[in-house]
């Protein structure tokens, strides 16, 4: 039994690192504009029928993927920015809704192109186990863990550090401001949704290396991400990691203790929870209210 | 409360359009227009009175839900319980189903604090939880098996109500009545504070209104409506299962029919979910028919993009627009 709940802790955070990148991708579209991207688990998903085409007609690696999901993804990121961008009246309103109409349209391509079956790697070296003690985990999960980190390493260092990142939290806590110190909005929304773009493209290719896929999945991501932000709080890489990695946790740990039907539900539970008690999440401090 | 009383006495053009209305919707009555066709139009309407609830929480309360499909499917699923268990008259057990989706909203009435995208994104997950609650709860709603006896419609006055022509007329009659409570509403001093709210809703709060509770109330307004009619449809159809009450389409298709319409305006959505809902069966399906939700989703995002106020503020500005004037924009 110990044994159990201790592997479905290690699948857990390590899949719980991948949620960790697409709640990052929403976040960081979120902070320079103000705007959730519904669709943002559906650029995830196109990301990951890439790296079933790569697979699937050229027998390459999934993760040979990754050019052709970035480009796919990215300048559908840049697509939806600019409509979005377009919206005068009720923007925060309208782009909820124009992006779930992306999310719907989307999500209907992608069952038109690839059939509603549920598709995974198939690739030997993905799939092959290795143990680490007396845990177990497919090799996909560690090439994905790792790819997680090192992003959200890159991801924090890039905001904390360079210019860019500076100007994007200095756009995203005060935007009249940032552009009267020289930095243009416009240019920091583009490069935040390019960065949203990006991270979605990588997340969706490590979901296709250890997990499954099907058209309908999308927007469980986005819900996904959104509940990690909730248990995170905004603001922090850290604490989108941690909110991720407890999200992959629980799931894992309801897997393994009650039943697979019920892993959603306990995301859902957890997400009612937090927001019932800590408001402002586990490790937020900035106030989320309206 | 030293507000004007308010008023209900309609302006002219809204007599006329009324009238007209009126006359559009008993037409298929009178001219018999059979049955497969009634039956579409029945349905149309379950959609127009969920559009209305998901128009009235978006216009009056200021809140884009994306997760009607709860209250629909919870009203639908205590409506067809409580007359199949506890033998209560499906006159009674529908506004019961109503009740119960609005005691389901109340749960999510902590989620009101969050500022707009964040309660957007929450009651997308929250609708979730209910799909899964009556698959899982399979003693009680039968879980994905389905639920399928339980009595449909009941005779009254001579009038058979599970008979196509008989669950129109009913249908409409109820998107006719909520209609009319939420015209009532948008007028009354309740209605103007909402739209303060939707204005500035610091500056609502300084001035003594509990935008809170304003926004709660619509909330379970909203809930109590989309309820009701998903308990109507569960009595008409005869037929329940999680994945079909709790489907994303009933999330979907509100917002679509409303935002096409107008959903700043009570008739807007009304006939956008009539038109939508006939373009989706008739034309879309038949066009693609796996997939056919691309078509809307395209419509969906053309409408945001160039007339988010609908077919209604499209044509109501072509008609305000002074001469040789540019069209008034809403800020």
């Amino acid at each position: 039994m110990f044994e159990l709940v201790l592997q479905a802790v290690f699948s857990g955070v390590l899949v719980g690192s991948v949620y960790a990148l697409v709640a990052l991708g929403l976040a960081v579209a979120f902070g320079a504009m103000r705007i959730i991207n519904l669709a943002h688990g559906e650029l995830v998903l196109l990301a990951a029928y890439m790296a079933y085409v790569v697979e699937g007609r050229f027998g390459l690696n999934p993760w040979a993927a990754i050019p052709l999901a970035l480009v796919v993804v990215v300048s559908l990121s840049w697509v939806i920015f600019k409509a979005v961008d377009r919206i005068r009246e009720h923007r925060e309103l309208n782009s909820l809704i124009l992006t779930f109409a992306v999310g719907i349209v989307l999500t209907n391509a992608i069952l038109l192109i690839f059939a509603s079956d549920v598709r995974s790697t198939s690739s030997p070296t993905l799939q092959d186990a290795i143990s680490i003690g007396d845990l177990f985990a497919m090799k996909g999960e560690i090439v994905a863990f790792c790819v997680s980190l090192v992003l959200m390493g890159a991801l924090w260092w890039w905001l904390k550090k360079s210019w860019y990142g500076r100007a994007v939290r200095a756009v995203s806590s005060n935007r009249e401001a940032a552009g009267l110190m020289g930095i243009d909005p416009a240019r920091i929304e583009t490069t935040a949704f390019l960065i949203a773009g990006a991270l979605a493209a990588f997340a969706g290719v490590a979901l296709y290396t250890m997990s499954v896929v099907q058209p309908a999945v999308g927007h469980t991501f986005t819900v996904k991400a959104f509940i990690v932000t909730v248990l995170a709080g905004v603001g922090s890489i850290p604490g989108v990691f941690l909110g991720a990695l407890l999200l992959g946790v629980t799931e894992a740990l309801t897997v393994t203790l009650a039943s697979s039907a019920l892993q959603e539900l306990a995301g859902m539970v957890l997400f009612l929870l937090v927001l019932f008690f800590l408001p402002n999440g586990l490790f937020g401090a900035r106030a989320r209210r309206g | 409360m030293s507000a004007k009383p308010a008023s209900f006495r309609p302006t002219m053009p809204e007599t006329i359009a009324g009238v007209a209305l009126l006359l559009v919707a008993v037409a298929p009555i009178v001219f018999d227009v059979g049955n497969y066709a009634l039956g579409l139009l029945v349905s149309s309407l379950v959609l127009a009175g969920l559009g209305l609830s998901w128009a009235l929480l978006g216009n009056l309360g200021g809140m884009v839900s994306f997760g009607h499909a709860a209250f629909f499917g919870v009203g639908a699923y205590a409506s067809a319980l409580v007359s199949a268990r506890l033998g209560l008259p499906v006159v009674v057990a529908v506004p019961l189903g109503g009740l119960v989706a609005s005691l389901s909203a109340i749960t999510m009435l902590p989620t009101l604090r969050l500022s707009g995208p964040y309660f957007a994104l929450a009651i997308l997950a929250y609708a979730q939880i209910f799909r899964i609650l009556a698959t899982e709860a399979a003693s009680i709603t039968g879980g994905a098996g389905g639920l399928q006896r339980y009595p449909s419609l009941p005779t009254i006055l001579g009038l058979d109500l599970s008979s196509r022509t008989g669950s129109y007329l009913l249908v409409l009659s109820v998107v006719a009545v909520f209609a009319g409570v939420y015209v009532a509403i948008r007028r009354s001093h309740v209605g103007i504070a909402l739209r303060a709210i939707a204005e500035s809703e610091v500056a609502t709060r300084v001035v003594g209104v509990d935008s809170l509770r304003l926004k709660a109330w619509m909330l379970l307004l909203s809930a109590f409506m989309a309820g009701v009619f998903g308990a109507l449809n569960a009595h008409v159809i005869g037929f329940l299962e999680p994945d079909y009450a709790f489907g994303g389409s009933w999330s979907m298709m509100p917002i679509i029919a409303a935002v096409f319409g107008g959903y700043r305006t009570v008739l807007g959505p009304i006939c956008g979910a009539v038109a939508i809902y006939l373009f989706d069966q008739l034309v879309a399906k038949s066009l693609i028919p796996v997939g056919h939700e691309i078509l809307l989703g395209v419509v969906l995002a053309v409408m945001v993009l160039i007339a988010p106020n609908g077919i209604a503020g499209f044509v109501g500005g072509l008609l305000d627009r002074p001469k040789g004037g540019r069209p008034h924009v809403a800020t």
